[in-house]
């Protein structure tokens, strides 16, 4: 009689978490998910901060702005390709990261643990304040591109025409630079560019001012475009014919 | 049977067991690896201050001969010498060995291995990683091990407790019955050659500095079933331990290989802080005693000092027995090289001892007796290897400070290799070679436990039995005491017959894997303190005051002990110890010459 | 001072079993720790109220924060029961102290749990030196102190899964690998020997579950009772992973 059977597997199957297999592309998506947070979503950002900031110096200037961002040379390929294919993607597998975690500022209230909360949060803020945003202001009511004089008007019945547009924008600005500023910070600690404790908080502080400046900028932009000047409807830079001729034939010497 | 790839069971995954792992794998054996705890887990992990080889790379002259003299003067010449200089003389390549797996030892400026004072020698001599050398060595074989793992050569039981060997009638050993410590299933592994590493004993003595596991089960099993036990009565009192509630915690040696000193205040009334008491007032008896040594002498005489100064000169701090261990007049970087055991005093006193000084008193920390075995580390079971702590040979009677590392390297790496040539020469088994029989025997053991209706519990008697053998079996032994202290043995025994266990599931049941051991423990107990009343002398860490020299004439023989079935007692005989090297010299360490 | 320590631990038969809390009323006793405490009741298994239970199971062996086995949930949260203090606890859960086995881990029994799944990834990122074999061939390479310094710390790891078991994205949705062995896979790397596998563990933590599932919620950092310098190896790891990706791809 066989009493020696052979042994039995020392490990059984694994419940729980599973140990790695080194298979997949998740790593290929979520650094693009991060990268994609940088360039170009968080150059736009900037950008479109920057731009809104013209509000401050009249309807004119603004218009001016509108106008030239939507001369640039093949700008509606530049809109989808850089701003709204990857802000898509980034918001959506965003939720999906936000999704699979297992927040548990509860237990542990540390301030690394509150931020990574905090990311979770303002991202998904942020995303359903600028599906909001760019249904409303770039798809919908008048079209800024054919119409750049009447940026300033549209903005600001946007901001006027409910109680709780002011509140929500301000959140949102909030929200939206706060994910920006500690997305970056997140980027160069992930990426290997700050490994050590030391640049990592040097590098908070740099995050901190900046995301706050751009903070300040929008909200300021805010306040500007909805109380520093009566409302009108009027277009400040009427459709423009094309009765400028091109120059004819140079003079032949 | 004993075909071309023999098959080994390595019993315990310390630095021995995986140590004769990585020797037979590499040779291209079968191994099963058997282990109570997960591998990285085992006790070896505890070990701090460094490992000793002679690598003279501090300009000293130091030679393996000489750390050899040093072992054996340190072990008070009861240790054969043979096997003691052959683990010398290998020890600098084991430390090149260890260090080519990668473990951070600390590092000259130059990028060589840096090396520290220990007890008991005047040289630089041992080789550490901050004070966790145990740990880093440990783990540097794990690694090995786990690659030979993943690569199929290995097979790891963790999570499994060796209860006895499996003899064929012609009494060589065929395997194990092990012990599922989750399913609490018995189950018999055929095996060629087994080699028990299973460490230390410190349980025993209820609050040790050993780990948990280190309960001297596996030896003891062997034990009663023929195997002889040598030296138990050598049990090492380290002098630097915290006392704690569930163990004492090991300070270690290197505190004072890296400058730490041991005092008291002169004035046994004094209520300062430590910090205030001035250096004219305070009393550093291992420097006034032995000049030479300081407070590096070898840790049998820095206990007996301590005890002394506690218990004869009424000095301990606040009349409690404790004495102060001080680095903190020693600089940060010599402060940083012992972060690991400073952190460790930190999280369990609540002091800083990087300010002020640690309050520190002997506690029960290693087995220099064990498993008899030859020089090949084979017991006299065939079949039946033994290495590391769990066995009795390099240590004689005291063991010298970072010489355990080195030995339990030693013992795998000559135990592994052995055990393959043992099992390569090996007739094929008659029949099932005793398999059935023995898992009967461990079952029906099982069952009387599980039904046992009386009243004891096993962690009571388990607590009597440390609080007997601390009082009776450690520092200062009296026969008197020594027979009392085995009555009481005896009486535990009778009544752990009756033991009910709480726990009669079998599931995980650690109670019931608890009450096993603690028999084995008991037996093992008699083995140690009968032993010490025979051996009317001080040798070493043996110390009776009633007969406080050693005694060559009669005693310089190593106790061998064996189980005798009839009086359920041991037995003992006496062997002569190998002495073809170094003639036995009187051992002085307040000498100043 | 109290005279006796109130414990509230939660009790499972198996891994299939159903959650019960057990109360226990333990005599008051200066400098314990918990695992002392776990001792007492062993020794008198009765809870509270009077009724007769069986000792708790847990794992536990150096009983001095260093073999990593007695990791538990202590008042919630994930620590070493040898290095809680009784008196500390006691303070922090106003008079009262609870404990759980982990959370993330499959359950053995009460408060042991299977943490097989750290040793199955040392496994997989090739955690060790591929020597050539233990016969002797002379010391390792010279090495820097600067790079010992910064390997030891490393290398003090025990193993305990703290890092894990308080990490957000330490779960079975993202399988992530946890900071420990990130940690071991850095250690490797370092070592001049070590580092010739650099390039099979980099690929082996690029995978799924991989070291892009970190969020740098930095509570391994935090709660690593061994202050190990996770954070850095992850962001290490991090870059090393992406240049590996990189040149992976203009190799294919």
């Amino acid at each position: 009689m066989a009493i020696t059977a052979p042994a039995p597997p020392a490990t059984p199957p694994l419940k729980g978490v599973q140990p790695l297999r080194a298979e997949g592309n998740s790593f290929l998506w979520r650094r693009l998910h991060s990268l994609t947070g940088i360039v170009p979503i968080g150059a736009f950002l900037i950008e479109h901060i920057v731009s809104n900031f013209e509000v401050v110096n009249g309807p004119l200037a603004y218009a001016q702005q509108v106008k030239f961002l939507n001369g640039l040379p093949l700008v509606r390929v530049l809109e989808w390709g850089l701003i709204f294919i990857p802000l898509l993607y980034h918001a959506l597998y965003g939720v999906f990261i936000a999704v699979r975690g297992r927040s548990n500022v509860n237990v542990y209230p540390w301030a690394g643990n509150w931020m990574y909360l905090s990311q979770r949060v303002t991202g998904l803020i942020a995303f359903a304040y600028i599906l909001y945003h760019v249904l409303t202001q770039r798809f919908m009511g008048v079209s800024l591109p054919e119409h750049p004089g009447l940026a300033y008007a549209k903005v600001q019945f946007e901001l006027l025409s409910h109680w709780y547009a002011i509140p929500v924008y301000v959140i949102a600005m909030i929200a939206t630079c706060w994910h920006f500023a500690y997305g970056i910070w997140l980027f160069a600690a992930k990426w290997g560019i700050t490994p050590g404790n030391v640049a990592r908080r040097r590098f908070g502080w740099v995050c901190t001012i900046g995301g706050a400046a751009l903070c300040i900028m929008g909200l300021v932009s805010i306040f500007a475009v909805a109380y520093s000047r009566p409302y009108s409807p009027d277009d400040v830079m009427p459709a423009q014919y094309n009765n400028v001729v091109a120059p004819t034939v140079p003079p032949q010497q | 049977m004993a075909a071309a790839t023999p098959r080994i069971i390595v019993v315990g995954g310390g630095l021995a067991g995986l140590s004769a792992v990585i020797k037979i794998a590499e040779a291209g054996g079968k191994v099963d690896l058997f282990s109570i705890v997960p591998v990285k887990r085992s006790h070896s992990v505890c070990a701090q201050g460094g490992i000793n080889s002679a690598k003279n790379l501090k300009g000293e002259g130091d030679t393996p001969f000489k750390h050899f003299d040093d072992t054996i003067y340190g072990g008070d010449f009861l240790a054969n010498q043979t096997p003691v200089k052959a683990m010398c003389e290998q020890g600098p390549a084991i430390i090149d060995l260890l260090d080519r797996m990668g473990v951070p030892f600390n590092r000259t400026p130059e990028g060589l291995l840096d090396f520290r004072r220990f007890g008991g020698t005047l040289y630089h001599r041992t080789a550490f990683a901050g004070a966790t050398t145990g740990q880093q060595l440990l783990y540097a074989l794990d690694e090995q091990v786990r690659r030979f793992e993943s690569e199929g050569k290995v097979q790891k039981y963790e999570g499994w407790e060796f209860l006895s060997a499996i003899l064929d009638t012609n009494g060589a050993c065929r395997g194990i019955v092990a012990m599922n410590l989750r399913s609490m299933e018995l189950k018999t592994f055929p095996a060629d050659a087994i080699i028990i590493c299973t460490g230390g004993n410190g349980a025993i003595f209820g609050k040790s500095t050993n780990s948990v596991v280190c309960t001297g089960s596996a030896q003891s099993a062997l034990y009663q079933q023929g195997a002889f036990y040598a030296n138990g009565e050598f049990i090492q009192v380290h002098p630097t331990a915290i006392p704690g509630e569930d163990k004492l915690r090991l300070m270690s040696e290197s505190a004072r290989g890296e400058g730490g000193r041991v005092w008291v205040p002169k004035d046994r009334n004094d209520k300062r802080q430590p910090n205030s008491i001035p250096e004219t007032e305070r009393w550093y008896f291992l420097e006034e005693w032995y000049p030479k040594y300081g407070n590096l002498v070898p840790r049998d005489v820095a206990t007996r000092a301590i005890h002394k100064v506690v218990y004869e000169h009424g000095m301990g701090l606040d009349g409690q027995p404790m004495v102060y261990l001080d680095v903190s007049h020693l600089p940060p970087e010599r402060q940083h090289k012992l972060e690991g055991i400073l952190e460790i005093y930190e999280k369990f006193v609540g002091d800083d001892p990087r300010k002020v000084p640690m309050k520190i008193f002997p506690g029960m920390h290693y087995t220099m007796g064990g498993l008899w075995v030859d020089f090949n580390q084979m017991t006299n079971i065939p079949g039946v290897f033994a290495a590391g702590e769990a066995d009795y040979s390099i240590h004689g009677a005291n063991r010298l400070g970072a010489n355990s590392l080195l030995s339990c390297i030693y013992g795998g790496f000559v135990a592994g290799p052995k055990a393959m040539e043992y099992a390569k020469g090996l007739a094929p088994q008659q029949g099932d070679g005793g398999h059935a029989a023995e898992l009967i025997r461990q079952q029906q053991y099982n069952n009387i436990l599980l039904n046992n209706q009386g009243t004891e519990n096993p962690f009571q008697i388990w607590r009597e039995l440390g609080d007997t053998m601390t009082r009776h079996a450690t520092i200062i032994r009296y026969n008197a005491g020594l027979r009392e202290a085995d009555q009481k043995i005896v009486e535990l025994i009778e009544r752990y017959k009756k033991i009910n266990l709480s726990d009669k599931s079998q599931w995980a049941n650690t109670s019931f894997a608890f009450a096993r051991q603690l028999y084995n423990m008991l037996q093992l107990a008699r083995v140690i303190v009968q032993g010490a009343e025979l051996r009317d002398e001080s040798r070493g860490a043996h110390y009776k005051p009633d007969f406080p020299d050693r005694n060559d004439e009669k005693f310089l023989k190593t106790t061998k002990a064996v189980y005798d079935d009839n009086s359920d007692a041991p037995k003992f005989e006496w062997e002569d110890v190998d002495i073809s090297h170094i003639k036995p010299r009187p051992r002085r360490y307040d000498a100043t010459a | 001072m109290p005279t006796t320590i109130e414990v509230e631990i939660k009790r499972q038969n198996g891994p299939d079993g159903s959650g019960a809390v057990e109360n226990f009323s333990i005599p008051y006793r200066p400098n314990m720790n918990i695992t002392s405490l776990l001792g007492e009741i062993a020794l008198n298994p009765v809870t509270k109220e009077g009724k007769a239970t069986t000792p708790i199971t847990y794992d536990s062996n150096c009983l001095e924060e260093i073999c990593g086995s007695c990791a538990m949930l202590i008042n919630g949260k994930a620590r070493m029961a040898c290095s809680s203090l009784v008196d500390k606890m006691l303070e922090e859960g106003g008079g009262k102290i609870k404990l759980a086995p982990l959370s993330k881990f499959p359950v053995v029994r009460d408060l042991a749990v299977d943490r097989s799944v750290l040793f199955e990834n040392l496994k997989k990122v090739k955690a060790w030196v591929p020597i050539d074999g233990t016969y002797d061939l002379g010391p390792g390479p010279k090495q820097a102190p600067q790079i010992q310094e910064q390997r030891y710390p490393l290398s003090n790891c025990i193993s305990c899964t703290i890092c894990m078991e308080v990490c957000p994205q330490f779960n079975d949705v993202t399988n992530f690998v946890g900071a420990a062995t990130i940690g071991q896979a850095k250690l490797f790397n370092m070592d001049p020997s070590g580092s010739v596998l650099k390039e099979e563990r980099l690929r082996a933590l690029s995978g799924d579950g991989g070291v892009q599932e970190c969020g740098f919620a930095q509570n391994c950092v935090q709660a690593c009772p061994k202050g190990l310098p996770l954070t850095e190896a992850i962001s290490d790891i991090g870059r090393d992973v992406f240049v590996q990706k990189v040149k992976d791809f203009f190799r294919a």
